[in-house]
């Protein structure tokens, strides 16, 4: 190949390279390339003493224009890519960023675990039971024997003669003291059913937490002072509690306890009727019928158990004003929580 | 239950305020509320004296009044009524009363007279009809005070009462607890019967057939009444809790049965065949008329009351038409009975009637004192109120008697369950306070005789509750000091749940809770094939079984979510889905799952990126990284042939050769029907499976400090070979410097490819870790790659 043929070679394959040159920094090395101290065109001109002399004019020439050419379109080059950066700094930084989808929890979900967690801190465990249930378990076993009338407080759905929905979490308590010797304390989350009209104020599910202690020695101020502590933690350091007498097959003495509404500090408010108190749970001390059920001995040990309805409390404080919406799952409900 | 407190006044006195009465009860288990009803008129209506009246100078038929309205001055009223007259007291409509919401009263001129108000009538205050004239109010009325003040009103104390204390539905029960609570005496009034007709045994027999049923029964016979209107008081008071009156007898039951709690009834004596009772059950489809008019169908657990013939009344619940008090009755006899609670309450379930007296006998009333009680309170009532004279004696069938309990209570036991130390005199003040008696007492026990109107006293722990219920349950404090045994176990379960949860959260999912009761349709379609459970007594048809699968309640939570025009719906939810399983106990077997459904774009509407639908690609990598966060391994996706609802893909995924879950695609004819607009992915697993292969601690790795290589290969291969396949070849010749190889491009076009053939493009990415690689090292190992691929695969370098 003659040197002038490599000069044209030279000019060919910098009109490709060219065009792949997109930001500053290949300009840079396609410039040290071509017209660097060692480049291609510095190369070309130390070729320049093996020319005969006759045509060393028309090459130098040749390899000038060359020279001239490459150093103009770099030039060029530079102030297009150079613009280019000025402009990619005038993007609208307004626009918004990319939409990453939004998640959430249900709101159930996530009460029933701050509940769980709090519960957990007072060194209970979470004990299981299935949602459907005998009639041992969910009803006798709980001092609620065959016709008694409070079996009609909890209108039950039926699977088989004898084989229910669970109506409370309360037969986990009899299940897991089946199986284990005291001291027992537990929490039991779970779904529960009853067979009632569905409307703004009711469903045929709902959700409990079920508590259990049982121990030597244990009376109604241990339970006083759990659930005091509880309700600190979950409504918050002014919540205080007070306790009405009621009745459950189950506990002897039963109690029904009320929180300062956690709105207006139990000054009365929309939210508390104004009474100034919601009621959150039911509780007591475990009926000696249930110890002698699952073979503690009531003269040994005494306890005591609680149920809290986790749906209505979540309402109250989400100020939600229907439970069917808990169950609809339309995403423009859940994306609030 | 409703108490008209004029009527609790009867038997308690009550000097306090009612607020602190209600709080009281409430907390000793007597839920209650206060009640007002009765008229109300503005509050600016108040009672003037007045002082003159003078006629009108222009008009006769209007006078001018001075009234004291305990301002200083008395005020000057023009009063067009007849009747008034100086010295009366009236209500004075003041200045600025809006009596109606049209009508304010201004100071006015009344032909040329000025007055500062109005004396009102009745009509005027919307209390009645009457314009004949001014209300005259009585002397006691104190003047300047509104008017509401001297307004009849009637105070219902609204209880709601707990199923363990049926001596509480009357107003005497309730009253007692009055009187516990405040410290005052029980006042029972007291009857003088007088028996002036003949013998009661030569009047009426009662024959008990069935005294399990009905352990007492008790009749007396009044004759010669004179039915009519009972009188005001009676009529107020029945009328205050809610009922309607009929006539003097019927009302006289009605009044004993809310006064003493236990229910009687009365029958038209003439109209008993053979002045006969017979108690006895029903035969098998025996069939009854009961005063609501219906014709009942009975079974053999239905006590009758029957009379020499035909029965009369469903016992306990409701009487007979036939036997009625009509205004033709002369005679009357009544009925005292006790029966048997769940007797009645069977019989009340079976026939769907739940009456007055049918909720106070299947929750238990008094067979002793009280039942006899209040057959002669009825007597002596029906003697004052409908005249007649009363037969002599009393038949009374009661051949075993229930005898109350005697229980003891230890004072030691006391305290263990309350905390609380309660002396010995104070727990034998409670208890006569309740009219338990106190048989003996020492240092450490006391011991009782529960009366037989309390049927939940039966136990020591019985009368540890009634003990602190009256002397105080928010007395127990807090114990300050928190003690307890250490747990067993701590679960391990919920925090798994909860790093699901986290997870999908953190994939752009909403938690979703569906009904776990569904149609017949949602559970046959469950995707795991389970037989389905069904309800016996389901609330509607659409809510007759047990779901089978999350997936069919999330597909209706997306059709609502469809029908509401959603975008982008993504959900999962974690729940039981149930099984039929004639080996548990329970018939059922629960499986603990997830579920996920989706139906959206990968991302929302962005300018920097143009929608692409999330398809079953895009579920299958969710699924991957939710499995590899939980350290499931050896996970593998396999068709299957079981396609409950013809999916468009559906597989198995499994790890090893347990079956973990499903994930699928839906049949795009699918979408048609509900207007979706992106593809609806599924996805199901089981957690069960899962918690117990999952790996909570993952242990620490070298981590190589040199820089790694990468190599990309392009080949050309059948359609139908499973990308897979060759991935596991090459990590298999890969050596242990190959960490990573993916799949980064698929081309399927056979118009550049040899017909049948697809080309796939791989990254590998290389790395020691302890030498940095040179370009030989990884060039043997493509190599070595490249030889099997085409060897094996007859793979063609692209």
């Amino acid at each position: 190949m003659t040197l002038l043929e490599k000069i044209n070679h030279v000019r060919d394959q910098f009109k490709t390279d060219l065009e792949r040159i997109s930001d500053l920094k290949s300009w840079e090395e396609l410039k040290n390339t071509y017209l660097g101290r060692k480049g291609l065109v510095s190369k070309l001109f130390s070729r320049i003493e093996d020319v005969p002399p006759q045509d060393r004019k028309t090459i130098g020439q040749a390899l000038n224009s060359l020279k001239n050419e490459l150093q103009n379109q770099v030039d060029s080059l530079r102030q297009a890519l150079q613009e280019k950066v000025d402009e990619s700094r005038e993007v609208d930084y307004t626009l918004p960023g990319f939409p990453i989808f939004k998640g959430s929890r249900h709101p159930l979900t996530q009460a029933i675990d701050e509940m769980l967690s709090i519960f957990a801190r007072l060194g209970f465990d979470i004990a299981y039971g299935p949602e459907v249930e005998t009639d041992w378990y969910n009803f006798s076993s709980l001092n609620l024997p065959l016709n008694h009338p409070a079996r009609d407080m909890q209108d039950t759905f039926y699977v088989d003669e004898g084989i229910m929905l669970r109506t409370h979490t309360s037969p986990v308590q009899t299940r897991y003291m089946t199986q284990h010797k005291p001291p027992v304390r537990i929490v039991a989350p779970g779904r529960v059913y009853r067979n009632e009209a569905i409307s703004a104020r009711s469903y045929c599910m709902f959700h409990q937490i079920e508590g259990l202690y049982v121990d030597k020695n244990v009376t109604f101020a241990d339970l006083r002072g759990t659930l005091e502590l509880f309700s600190k933690m979950y409504f918050g350091s002014d919540a205080r509690i007070k306790f009405r007498t009621s009745y459950f097959p189950f506990t002897e003495p039963s109690a029904e306890v009320d929180v300062s509404c956690f709105l207006c500090n139990g000054k009365g408010c929309r939210v508390c009727k104004n009474t100034g108190w919601l009621e959150i749970l039911g509780c007591g001390m475990v009926d000696p019928n249930v110890f002698k059920a699952v073979g503690y001995d009531p003269e040994e040990v005494s306890g005591y158990a609680f149920g809290l309805g986790v749906d209505r409390s979540v309402m109250q404080k989400l100020d939600i004003p229907d439970i069917r919406m808990l169950f609809d799952n339309d995403v423009e409900f859940l994306k609030q929580f | 239950m409703k108490v008209d407190l004029n009527w609790l006044q009867d038997y308690v006195d009550i000097d306090r305020p009612l607020e602190e009465i209600r709080d009281l009860l409430t907390e000793a288990g007597l839920e209650c509320q206060i009640v007002e009803s009765g008229p109300k008129v503005p509050e600016s209506v108040i009672v003037g004296e007045v002082l003159s009246v003078e006629n009108h100078p222009n008009a006769d038929n209007l006078s001018v009044c001075f009234v004291n309205t305990g301002e200083p001055e008395p005020v000057q009223i023009v009063c067009g009524a007849p009747n008034v007259a100086a010295g009366q007291k009236v209500p004075v409509a003041t200045v600025g009363t809006s009596l109606t919401p049209e009508f304010t009263l201004k100071k006015a001129k009344l032909r040329g007279v000025i007055s500062n108000g109005m004396i009102c009538a009745e009509d005027e205050l919307g209390l009645s009809e009457d314009h004949s004239g001014i209300m005259v109010l009585d002397e006691s009325c104190e003047i300047g005070k509104s008017l509401n003040n001297y307004l009849p009103q009637t105070v219902i104390l609204d209880i709601d009462l707990t199923a363990n204390r049926p001596d509480c539905m009357s107003h005497i029960g309730v009253a007692r607890e009055v009187a516990a609570l405040t410290g005052k005496p029980l006042k029972i009034p007291e009857i003088t019967l007088q028996e002036t007709g003949p013998d009661i045994h030569s009047l009426a027999q009662v024959d008990v057939l069935a005294a399990d049923g009905c352990p007492r029964y008790t009749a007396r016979v009044i004759q010669n009444v004179n039915i009519g209107p009972s009188p005001d008081w009676l009529k107020r008071r029945i009328e205050a809790i809610g009922l309607r009156p009929v006539n003097n007898v019927v009302d006289a039951s009605n009044y004993v049965l809310h006064e003493t709690g236990h229910p009687l009834h009365t029958f038209d004596y003439d109209k008993l065949a053979g002045h006969r009772i017979v108690v006895r059950y029903a035969e098998e489809g025996e069939t009854f008329e009961t005063l609501d008019h219906k014709e009942r169908t009975l079974s053999r657990n239905v006590l009758l009351i029957c009379d020499g013939k035909k029965p009369v009344a469903m016992a306990g619940v409701m009487g007979g038409l036939d036997s009625e008090i009509s205004e033709d009755t002369v005679n009357v006899l009544i009925e005292s009975a006790y029966f048997d609670p769940p007797t009645i309450r069977k019989g009340s379930k079976q026939q769907l009637l739940s009456t007055d007296s049918s909720k106070r006998f299947e929750r238990g009333t008094d067979p002793n004192a009280n039942c006899v009680y209040a057959q002669n309170r009825l007597a002596s009532l029906i003697l004052e109120l409908a005249g007649g004279s009363c037969a002599k004696g009393m038949i009374d069938v009661y051949p075993k008697k229930i005898e109350p309990l005697s229980i003891t209570m230890r004072f030691d036991r006391l305290k263990k369950i309350t905390s609380l130390d309660i002396s010995p005199k104070t727990c034998r003040t409670i208890f006569e306070s309740l009219d338990i008696s106190v048989l003996s007492m020492d240092d450490q026990t006391i011991h009782v005789l529960a009366p037989t109107f309390r049927p939940d006293l039966e136990r020591e722990i019985d009368l540890i509750e009634e003990i602190i219920r009256i002397y105080g349950l928010n007395k127990i404090q807090a114990n300050s000091r928190l003690q307890f045994s250490m747990p067993e176990t701590v679960d391990s379960m919920n925090p798994f749940l909860n790093r699901i949860r986290e997870i999908f959260m953190g994939f752009g999912f909403h938690e979703a809770i569906s009904n776990s009761l569904v149609s017949q349709d949602m559970a046959k379609a469950g995707i795991w094939g389970y037989e389905p459970v069904r309800l016996m007594n389901p609330l509607s048809v659409d809510m007759n079984f047990l779901r089978t699968d999350l997936i069919q309640p999330l597909l209706h939570d997306l059709k609502l979510n469809a029908a509401r025009k959603r975008q982008h719906v993504r959900l999962f939810e974690i729940g039981r889905v149930m099984e039929k399983d004639p080996s548990s106990e329970t018939t059922v077997r629960e499986h603990q799952n997830l579920g996920v459904i989706m139906c959206s774009d990968m991302w929302e509407l962005h300018w920097l990126q143009s929608p692409a639908p999330a398809d079953f690609f895009y579920g299958k990598g969710m699924l991957m990284r939710l499995l590899d966060n939980l350290g499931i391994t050896n996970i593998s996706l396999k068709t299957t042939d079981f396609n409950p609802n013809a999916y468009h893909i559906f597989m198995n995924i499994m790890s090893g050769k347990t079956q973990i879950g499903k994930i699928g695609e839906y049949d795009p004819e699918f979408l048609n029907k509900y207007q979706l607009e992106y593809p609806v992915v599924i996805l199901e697993l089981k957690l069960d499976e899962i918690f117990k292969r999952r790996k909570e601690v993952f242990k620490y790795k070298s981590v190589s400090p040199y820089p790694s290589m990468t190599r990309d290969i392009s080949i050309v291969v059948d359609k139908n070979m499973e990308s897979e396949t060759l991935m596991k070849e090459i990590y298999q010749k890969g050596s242990k410097f190959l960490k990573d190889v993916v799949v980064y491009d698929q081309f399927m076009d056979d118009r550049k490819l040899t017909p049948g053939k697809k080309a796939l493009s791989y990254r590998l990415w290389f790395q020691s870790d302890n030498r940095t690689l040179e370009d030989q090292d990884v060039d043997r190992i493509m190599e070595k790659i490249f030889n099997i691929l085409i060897r094996k695969y007859g793979a063609q370098l692209r």
